[in-house]
């Protein structure tokens, strides 16, 4: 990848935009066929996978992340960024699993994700959350 | 390798050798430094102190795994390996016997001004618990 670093920062926000509005088949686009996925709430294998477990998640959270800090290597070959996560529960969800969240219960994270990237995909996502632990903001 | 790159293996390198002198001079006045447990630190002699007696207590070392930066801002992968030299029931991570080993694989941001840190942050993403054999 020959991005500049502005146009690798203006790359990767792309995808959070594309994961923001629920364009499934934009932001799929960023993840190799075998991607391997260390999130926080899921441990998957593979583009379909994850998009699955985010539809799954879609059906009962409204979810936005924020790009906090973003440091990309050169010759594009991986990204760290710090993202804030606001989830939103539409619906009971007792068994979601970073914890039990009722509808209309706000909640908010920070996580350090380094993606590892081949060919203007990620074949690698993995997050690890800062402190201080997810709040509730309500 | 950037010049920001350059400095950090210089700094692990420092750590790594307990060379707390040199470690201070990383680090700016007002540095805050958050470790992966939540553990706030602020300022040169609360950072050398913590870790001073961490490695009082453990032999521990830090692999730099991946690092790279851009801006102002670094950004690492770490492998950490302690190993317990006493019985430590009040370590910070969690208690530990003589010969426990404890390994620790972290993300973690580093700013900078000029030559010196002044905010880092460090966030776990895989802990490894491994009791001494005969434990």
């Amino acid at each position: 990848m020959n991005f500049g670093s502005q146009a690798f920062r203006g790359w990767f926000e792309a995808y959070l935009a594309a994961f923001n509005r629920g364009d499934f088949d934009g932001f799929g686009a960023y993840y190799a066929d075998d991607v391997i996925f260390h999130g926080q709430a899921a441990q998957l294998r593979g583009r379909n996978a994850v998009l699955d477990f985010y539809r799954t998640v879609r059906d009962r959270l409204d979810e936005q992340v924020e790009l906090v800090s973003f440091v990309g290597a050169s010759g594009g070959r991986r990204i760290a960024a710090e993202l804030r996560t606001t989830v939103l529960a539409r619906h009971d969800w007792l068994e979601m699993p970073t914890g039990a969240m009722r509808a209309g219960d706000k909640r908010q994270s920070v996580n350090i994700v380094f993606y590892d990237l081949h060919e203007h995909q990620f074949t690698r996502v993995r997050s690890a959350r800062l402190w201080p632990q997810p709040r509730t903001l309500r | 390798m950037t010049a920001a790159e350059r400095r950090f293996r210089d700094y692990m390198h420092a750590f790594n050798a307990s060379d707390w002198e040199a470690l201070r001079r990383f680090y700016a006045a007002d540095i805050e430094l958050v470790i992966g447990n939540g553990t706030t630190l602020r300022g040169r002699d609360a950072i050398v102190d913590f870790y001073r007696d961490i490695k009082s207590r453990t032999s521990r070392t830090i692999e730099i795994v991946d690092c790279f930066s851009e801006g102002n801002m670094l950004a690492a992968e770490l492998k950490s390996e302690f190993v317990a030299l006493i019985d430590a029931p009040d370590f910070p991570t969690r208690p530990l016997q003589r010969g426990d080993r404890y390994y620790i694989n972290s993300f973690a941001l580093y700013e900078f001004r000029g030559s010196e840190y002044h905010r880092i942050r460090a966030a776990v993403f895989r802990r490894e618990f491994r009791p001494r054999a005969d434990g």
